[in-house]
């Protein structure tokens, strides 16, 4: 009784706001529930004439290259692994950087640091590849000319050695996305209570004791939000960071194979719609069940912070 | 207001008649082509357009609308454009045959080729057209051009001159050790090999005879090798093995670039560079006429070219670039009478490739052809020269201002005197082991590159490679061509 007459008084007191939400809404079924009509194809053996529909139904064989090599068990713990390590790291790393921010005070110091920081951000993935390139390249790198010779070293192949590779894509994420990420958590900060603050200093806590107690537990909420986000796509990986980076090379495919490129690399000769489609309805529903799992747990142990 | 919609309806009706009435004089036909070269306005393309239609109402009774389409964007937009409803009657299929046909875009032709275009099968020739079949039907017709790729050793003429070298003696990639040692000896700033795109630096297609059963040649799965009717895995035999020891070679004692294996410049971007000295790589045209066309574009260095292998045909050689008729179109015998033109009809292809002559080119008294004084390819109204090798006959086509004549005799000669797979007509049909294909890619991608390059050394790195590969499914993609193979020999009566 008590929903319906909630229901009933939505609908008279907010069809302004509903209006208001219309373009995204729309926006969001046309480009996010319409496509997924897309779902029948992970199922069909798919011909263009015959279509979505008219296609031969051919069960789970689009899905089968996902899991039938010793590959699936490296794909899948590269994805996880280095998605676990950026939502850690990208996390801390951002949050820090939020916190230095601020603390720069003036607004033109804070400007003019978000601005470069940004700056990674709006560079794509084949001009950072390059970047690194120039870094790691074999014969005229700066790594090997000048680095290596400056310490005595020997120089390294850096395309066909494993090793260094994880820290590099690592150090490669946080420097692009860490700045763009920190922008949340600035703004997230500006909107604590000043005398709280002011309070704390009364009581005589320093900076680092202010961040510790007031302006980290502050920051949960948001992490928490951003976390399970980051959670319901820890089984898609940036495409450009592991493609473009790497250089294609195959020797580091042990180390910089995903789901993204092992798709892409396996389907470039075939062209096959319908295993493209099988991977990505896989990756879309191991996706929701992690965050709906993580969710669950989030609200086992602070049920204020969960999504839903 | 049912006044006037009667009255609507009744314009609405007069105007279809009139429409039919045009339709039934002339069929229409779309024919849809990819350039490299500029999309030309729609007036511009009008007039070539009239121009052909002059000719095919009175041989074929019908009307053509070219559409030209950006190389890049061909084969999706068709793709796309066939779907969505469009009227593509006349496409190429642009690399994969196969797909075009087990997709369902290509009309089955079998039964309309002997009344409808006659001529352009007698041109191609029966070996040809089996190559353009699947499971005995016919689905397109080959593009008759110089076909047969040699493999080919392109090297800088004035270092060739400053040191004295003697390319005449070379004859096979393994002769061209001591010729790069001399080259890093004589001119130590200069790499002597460069990449032809990443991870190929061309010794990959100087394997000779083999049939790569509908692969990509750069991902060869199950072979065919030395005339044998067995499929075989390309990289355990003697000939993948002994390339890459050549390599290895070349690689440690420094004659070949240390990332070719990932390097993404182009063959004309690190020759043009000045710090190589030579690549590798298969062309269709003469020695002489492959280096000059290639000096067009090499900012003035001087270049030479030296054969180093013998070319090889095999069904996807062939089939590659074939024309086909859609299924959707409504006018399938039209659009074949017209395909059939490009093969026979001297104006008809020359209209196509080089437009309207005095408009957008001019003839030279020796037979060639040049553009307008004042004018190049990109300025003027209508060319699609750049794709004179895609189009139906590349024989009755005009050769452009600065290649020989004579040179369409060599091509000529070699497409029909390169040796021909036994299993020329053979299309694997992958349906049954897409799963190990993937997988099989995949390895392939992380290994070759780096073996072929020279960067890795073979005698550690083949085993584990070959490891790799079966541990994917190699066996079972090798066992379903040679099933399919036996099958297609069966059928052909061998």
């Amino acid at each position: 009784m008590k929903k319906q007459k909630g229901l009933g008084r939505g609908r008279a007191s907010t069809w302004q706001l509903l209006l208001i939400a219309a373009p995204g809404l729309i926006y969001l079924i046309i480009n996010n529930y319409i496509p997924m009509f897309g779902v029948f194809l992970a199922f069909k053996d798919y011909n263009y004439f015959q279509g979505i529909f008219g296609s031969r139904w051919c069960g789970f064989e689009n899905f089968e290259f996902l899991f039938r090599t010793r590959d699936a068990w490296l794909i899948t713990r590269n994805t996880l692994l280095y998605n676990a390590v950026f939502i850690i790291l990208g996390t801390m790393f951002s949050i820090f950087l939020a916190i230095l921010l601020h603390e720069l005070g003036t607004r033109k110091r804070v400007k003019f640091f978000q601005a470069s920081l940004l700056l990674p951000n709006l560079l794509s993935w084949v001009v950072i590849g390059f970047i690194v390139y120039a870094f790691l390249n074999a014969d005229t790198g700066f790594m090997n000319n000048t680095v290596a010779k400056a310490l005595g070293k020997e120089p390294t192949n850096w395309y066909t050695t494993t090793g260094p590779w994880p820290f590099i894509l690592t150090l490669v994420y946080l420097w692009k996305y860490a700045g763009c990420n920190s922008i949340i958590y600035v703004s997230t900060i500006a909107g604590i209570d000043k005398s709280i603050f002011e309070a704390a200093d009364l009581d005589g806590a320093g900076k680092w004791q202010q961040i510790i107690h007031i302006t980290i537990p502050m920051l949960r909420p948001t992490v928490v939000v951003l976390t399970l986000m980051a959670i319901g796509r820890i089984f898609y990986s940036d495409f450009g960071l592991f493609y473009q980076v790497p250089q294609n090379a195959g020797r580091l495919f042990d180390v910089t194979q995903t789901i993204d490129t092992y798709v892409y690399r396996g389907l470039m000769e075939l062209n096959d719609v319908g295993m493209a489609a099988a991977a990505a309805l896989y990756q879309s529903v191991v996706g929701f069940l992690l965050v709906v799992g993580a969710n669950a747990l989030v609200r086992k142990l602070d049920p204020d912070n969960a999504l839903f | 207001m049912k006044k006037m919609l009667s009255l609507i309806l009744a314009l609405l009706m007069v105007f279809s008649l009139l429409g039919t009435v045009h339709a039934e004089n002339y069929d229409q036909v779309v024919f849809s082509y990819a350039t490299f070269n500029n999309i030309p306005t729609a007036e511009d393309l009008a007039v070539v357009e009239e121009a052909i239609n002059v000719i095919t109402r009175e041989k074929i009774h019908a009307e053509i609308k070219l559409k030209p389409i950006v190389i890049w964007d061909y084969s999706s937009q068709i793709s796309l454009m066939l779907q969505g409803g469009d009227q593509i009657d006349v496409f190429e299929s642009l690399g994969d045959f196969n797909v075009c046909v087990t997709t369902g875009m290509a009309r089955d032709l079998t039964d309309m080729l002997a009344t409808d275009a006659k001529e352009a099968c007698e041109l191609v020739g029966d070996d040809w057209l089996a190559a353009c079949s699947q499971k005995g039907r016919i689905y397109g017709i080959p593009t008759l051009k110089p076909i047969a790729l040699t493999p080919m050793v392109i090297y800088r003429q004035d270092i060739v001159d400053e040191l004295g070298l003697d390319m005449s003696q070379v004859n096979s990639p393994f002769d061209l050790t001591e010729i790069f040692r001399k080259v890093k000896a004589g001119r130590p700033d200069i790499t002597p090999l460069s990449a032809v795109n990443t991870g190929n630096i061309g010794l990959g297609l100087t394997v000779p005879h083999v049939d790569y059963l509908s692969d990509d040649y750069y991902s060869p799965k199950g072979v065919l090798m030395n005339g044998e009717m067995t499929v075989v895995d390309f990289y355990a035999s003697e000939e993948f093995r002994k390339a890459c020891e050549l390599a290895r070679t070349w690689y440690n004692e420094d004659l070949v670039m240390k990332d070719a294996a990932t390097t993404s410049s182009t063959a004309a971007e690190l020759r043009n560079s000045g710090k190589y000295f030579a690549s590798i790589a298969s062309y269709s045209y003469p020695e002489a006429d492959t280096a000059a066309s290639l000096e067009l574009q090499s900012n003035g260095i001087k270049l030479g070219a030296k054969i180093i292998g013998s070319a090889f045909l095999d069904t996807t050689s062939v089939n590659a670039l074939s024309w086909m008729i859609s299924s959707t179109s409504k006018v399938p015998e039209a659009a074949l009478k017209f395909l059939n033109l490009t093969y026979c009809d001297p104006d008809i292809i020359n209209l196509v490739i080089y437009g309207i002559e005095g408009r957008d080119y001019v003839k030279n008294d020796d037979g060639t052809v040049r553009y307008p004084d004042g004018f190049d390819a990109a300025s003027v109204p209508y060319t699609a020269q750049l794709s004179c090798g895609t189009f139906g006959n590349f024989f009755l086509m005009y050769p452009m201002e600065g290649t020989s004549i004579e040179s369409l005799a060599w091509e000529q000669e070699q497409n029909k005197n390169a040796e021909t797979s036994a299993a020329m007509g053979f299309t694997f049909d992958n349906k049954r082991v897409k799963t190990q294909y993937t997988a099989v890619s995949n390895v392939i991608e992380q290994y070759l590159a780096g073996l072929i390059c020279g960067a890795v050394d073979p005698e550690t790195e083949i085993p584990i490679f070959l490891q790799r590969l079966s541990d994917a499914g190699l066996g079972d993609i090798i066992a379903a061509k040679q099933a399919q193979l036996n099958e297609w020999l069966a059928a052909q009566g061998k």
